[in-house]
């Protein structure tokens, strides 16, 4: 279970504060049930994700998470240009404390990006579609209750796609997921519930179609 | 992929991030630059060179009755082992920033394991210098290597607490962090390491001996050589004492602004 308590969200510019993105969001997200995000451009989604995720702080309210909660698989952070993919990889590994079961989870990363020879290159050798196939793989070798995936399913070209699809059919079984896309048919493949952002407030609806339909009724004709 | 659903201990967490972090930074500072490596070995020596050269061209050959090389090897070491980690510590937060994204990692744990690292790497460095010194034929072997050992950790400590707080300054206030680094420069020549404070005249050589740094240096020497002449009023104590109040604060500004140095 995630519960989001009245969170609010603005960032820090050079030039003092910017907008507020989310006012006052409250949510609670339970587990096994795969929720859907929608809305408009800049209503907040991805910065929603990024605060249950924990890549970013919120600045008023709190989140709490009573449950491994992946990072927004899409926006692994921290992978310097001068390192290797391993090298990364083995990070990552590292402070999820898997150093024990290294080897194995550097295979699968390995394995399921598809790099290659590449792996053991610095990424700033790497196309954004590399680059994206390792963060991928990386949030896919740990076991979260949660994942959070934002647009990241669409990286890649189109035997990776296919993939991550089937990657995504298997983690539905087990775990929850939270799923931020403009594509319709993918939130309706996957997603009971869904969350409507607008105005800086979320909505929650247990049905996602009742999301979509609030959404698309919100838009200008 | 194996299940591994036992939450770790907040200690457990802490510990393989100060690992995984530790081995990460050791490469990049390492491998950042083709010739980083050199850089880091080359850096206290140009500056002992330089210095020396300078002394022995105005014929100071004895400082405080000791060799003035020995001297001011000694002193440009200790001094390292603090300027280091304290500079390189400042920027770890903001070098770091990427990392915060995975909630394990805090930014006070960046700060720690790049003063340690830095401290680890000028330790190696010393040994280095102080080989090829005593290959020169300079009388570098300490006499006394515990209380030169104690004035090395003091004086990282000292370190340790400069990057605390600055690094808290740095990524809020950057004005404030580029006045901090400009102050380092007055403490280069404030702590004794390119000439001696006993020269210095009553009151303003007290005032010099507020800097720990004085202190800790004059400990070490007096570590390498007995005879050597320190200011009387030299304490360990103070160093530790210091070190202690100020790491002090400076982890409670780290506490206290832990979530806003982790926010974009």
């Amino acid at each position: 279970m995630i519960i989001v308590d009245d969170v609010y969200k603005r960032y820090q510019t050079k030039h003092g504060a910017g907008r507020w993105v989310l006012r006052g969001v409250s949510l609670t997200i339970p587990t096994k049930v795969n929720v859907g995000l929608v809305g408009r451009n800049g209503a907040g989604k991805s910065t929603l994700l990024g605060l249950i995720g924990g890549i970013d702080q919120p600045s008023k309210g709190r989140i709490e998470r009573r449950c491994h909660v992946s990072w927004p698989m899409g926006r692994a952070g921290g992978l310097p240009g001068v390192l290797t993919g391993r090298q990364n990889a083995k990070f990552v590994c590292r402070i999820h404390g898997h150093e024990d079961a290294l080897p194995d989870r550097l295979a699968f990363i390995q394995d399921f990006a598809e790099l290659g020879e590449a792996f053991d290159e610095p990424i700033y050798t790497y196309s954004s579609g590399m680059k994206s196939r390792l963060q991928f793989a990386l949030s896919l070798a740990f076991d979260f209750d949660v994942y959070i995936a934002d647009e990241s399913i669409s990286a890649g070209d189109i035997a990776f796609q296919k993939k991550a699809k089937a990657a995504f059919d298997k983690l539905a079984d087990h775990a929850t997921l939270i799923m931020v896309s403009h594509g319709v048919g993918l939130l309706k493949q996957f997603c009971t519930a869904g969350i409507w952002l607008a105005d800086g407030k979320a909505h929650w609806f247990d049905k996602l179609d009742d999301a979509l339909k609030a959404y698309e009724e919100s838009l200008p004709a | 992929m194996a299940a591994t659903k036992t939450l770790r201990s907040p200690l457990d967490v802490t510990l393989s991030v100060w690992k995984a972090l530790f081995l990460r930074e050791a490469v990049n500072r390492i491998s950042r630059e083709r010739t980083a490596w050199v850089w880091l070995l080359a850096e206290p020596m140009i500056h002992i060179v330089f210095i020396t050269f300078i002394f022995s061209f105005v014929r100071v050959r004895v400082v405080g009755g000791i060799d003035t090389a020995v001297w001011i090897i000694v002193g440009f070491l200790v001094f390292f082992m603090f300027r280091r980690p304290a500079q390189q510590g400042m920027t770890a937060v903001g070098a770091n920033q990427a990392l915060f994204s995975y909630r394990q990692v805090k930014p006070v744990d960046a700060v720690l394991v790049r003063v340690g690292l830095e401290g680890f790497l000028m330790l190696v460095v010393a040994i280095i210098v102080l080989i090829g010194a005593g290959l020169l034929g300079y009388a570098v072997v300490p006499a006394d290597p515990l209380s030169v050992l104690a004035a090395v950790f003091g004086v990282w400590l000292i370190g340790l607490s400069f990057a605390l707080a600055a690094s808290v300054a740095n990524e809020l206030i950057p004005e404030l962090g580029w006045l901090i680094t400009q102050s380092l420069i007055p403490l280069y020549f404030a702590s004794g390491i390119i000439f001696p404070i006993t020269q210095i005249p009553q009151p303003y050589r007290d005032w010099l001996m507020i800097n720990p740094l004085v202190h800790g240096l004059e400990v070490a020497r007096l570590g390498f050589a007995p005879n050597y002449q320190a200011l009387p009023e030299t304490s360990i104590a103070y160093v530790y004492a210091y070190a202690l109040a100020a790491i002090f604060f400076g982890l409670t500004l780290q506490i206290r602004f832990a979530t806003r140095l982790a926010a974009r």
